[in-house]
């Protein structure tokens, strides 16, 4: 009973720490998300509505890279930006921008890969019409791109999901430092290791409830088009 | 004149369409009958440009002006108004002309819907409605009429009919069904595993057709 009213004053409380965590964890999420959006989408794009050499080894990388474990992103980026690292100087390392370059390395390819999947599919069915009405490529591009809005916004919010619940890369070059670099997934496991279930527990709850709304998002939207 | 000529793709080996030679006359109505997998959507997708033959090649085609209407026309999920105003470019009228285009084909009550809710017979009207929205030189349609209803057909029919008189367009169709090519067609094109086999004016080849392979073709609608 304590351990419940304890975990309901740090929720509902004041408490400067868990406040914090929550907007680094947003703060990171948010701009991890929109970077990788802003490259890998319009790559996507690219890949799925176009014909080249190489696409079958290029959309196997792709695949392999969207499923990178989040550590060894972890690893590339503390290699490049520690010390000794060709970025060191930028001196990044243990700050939240380091940890939304890790968050790009790992949501760029999902993003990538879901959105050139997305076109690959509705591409063809598009082509054979726009071509007969003598559509330019970039109305063409614009139109199937217009066609698959809603799962691309889905596409956004898995991608959100995945930087908001990641733990592993975000450990490594952010360093969970009070008050600076601690998010929710990176406190939720520390405080599991000392004992302070409360505080676990209550950043759980949280988390669970971003990904509900999260989820709850994707569904309405979906639910939308499909009405 | 529009002529095809040395026309060749193949495919695994297989010969999926080979054409010495087809001249087509401008303005005239030309309908291409076979069974399935004789070579009339990709003879008609050769010509639209959206298929690139082994060799050969197209003589005497308006560079422009050409509409080519596949059998399943995507539309897309802005109104059906939309959807025909895009193939009109930029033009000042467009609004006018897509709903005067819709009217001709029976569509302008659907004019504020979505075009993804459409059925494939709707969706066909609206995709001709897209091409016949602005004169053309060349209009190629693939089984036009395959997802309408026996109105849908015939709306089809009758306003093919009309553009072909009011601007002298070229129209190449395919079609299963020898009654249409017989109502709406001049010539047959009959075609058969890539090849042609038979040309003419509509009524000779669909009634009296001289090769054997045609004659066993027809045999299932002429009983």
């Amino acid at each position: 009973m304590e351990t419940i009213r304890q975990i309901f004053d740090l929720l509902f409380g004041v408490n400067p720490e868990l406040r914090q965590i929550i907007w680094v964890t947003l703060r990171m999420s948010f701009f991890s998300t929109l970077i990788s959006s802003v490259i890998g989408i319009p790559l996507g794009v690219l890949i799925g509505s176009n014909q080249f050499k190489g696409k079958r080894l290029l959309n196997r990388i792709l695949s392999t890279l969207m499923g990178l474990p989040p550590v060894v992103a972890g690893l590339i980026v503390f290699l490049f930006l520690s010390r000794s690292g060709p970025l060191g100087t930028l001196k990044l390392l243990y700050s939240v921008t380091a940890m939304v370059i890790a968050q790009v390395v790992l949501i760029t390819p999902i993003m990538t890969g879901l959105t050139a999947n997305l076109i690959s599919i509705k591409a063809p069915l598009i082509r054979e019409t726009a071509a007969g009405i003598a559509l330019t490529p970039l109305k063409r591009m614009l139109f199937t791109i217009y066609e698959v809005r809603v799962q691309l916004i889905s596409t956004i919010l898995v991608g959100f999901g995945r930087a908001i619940a990641e733990v592993g890369a975000v450990q490594m070059v952010g360093g969970n430092v009070q008050f600076k670099t601690r998010v929710m997934t990176t406190a939720i496991m520390m405080q599991t290791n000392m004992g302070h279930f409360e505080f676990a527990i209550a950043l759980g709850i949280v988390l669970l409830l971003i990904a509900f709304l999260i989820n709850s998002l994707v569904n309405r939207i979906q639910d939308r088009q499909i009405t | 004149m529009i002529t095809l000529k040395n026309i060749l793709l193949k495919y695994a080996q297989r010969v999926i369409l080979d054409i010495p030679e087809l001249s087509l006359i401008e303005g005239r109505r030309y309908c291409l009958i076979g069974e399935n997998g004789s070579g009339k959507t990709t003879l008609l997708r050769i010509t639209a440009g959206t298929l690139k033959p082994d060799t050969g090649t197209i003589q005497g085609l308006p560079t422009e002006q050409v509409g080519y209407m596949p059998q399943a026309p995507y539309a897309f999920s802005f109104s059906v108004k939309k959807n025909v105003e895009i193939a009109l470019d930029d033009d000042p009228n467009c609004e006018a002309l897509a709903l005067a285009a819709l009217s001709k084909v029976g569509m302008i009550s659907f004019a504020q819907s979505r075009g993804n809710k459409l059925s494939g017979g709707e969706a066909q009207r609206m995709a001709l409605a897209r091409l016949i929205a602005k004169p053309r030189k060349l209009l190629l349609l693939d089984e036009p009429t395959s997802s309408t209803d026996i109105r849908g057909m015939d709306l089809i029919e009758s306003t093919l009919l009309d553009y072909n008189q009011a601007c002298g367009c070229t129209l190449i169709f395919s079609t299963h069904s020898p009654a249409q090519a017989l109502r709406l067609a001049e010539e047959v094109v009959f075609l058969d595993q890539g090849r042609i086999i038979e040309r003419g004016p509509a009524t000779q080849v669909l009634i009296d057709p001289q090769s054997e392979i045609a004659r066993k073709f027809l045999r299932h609608w002429q009983m």
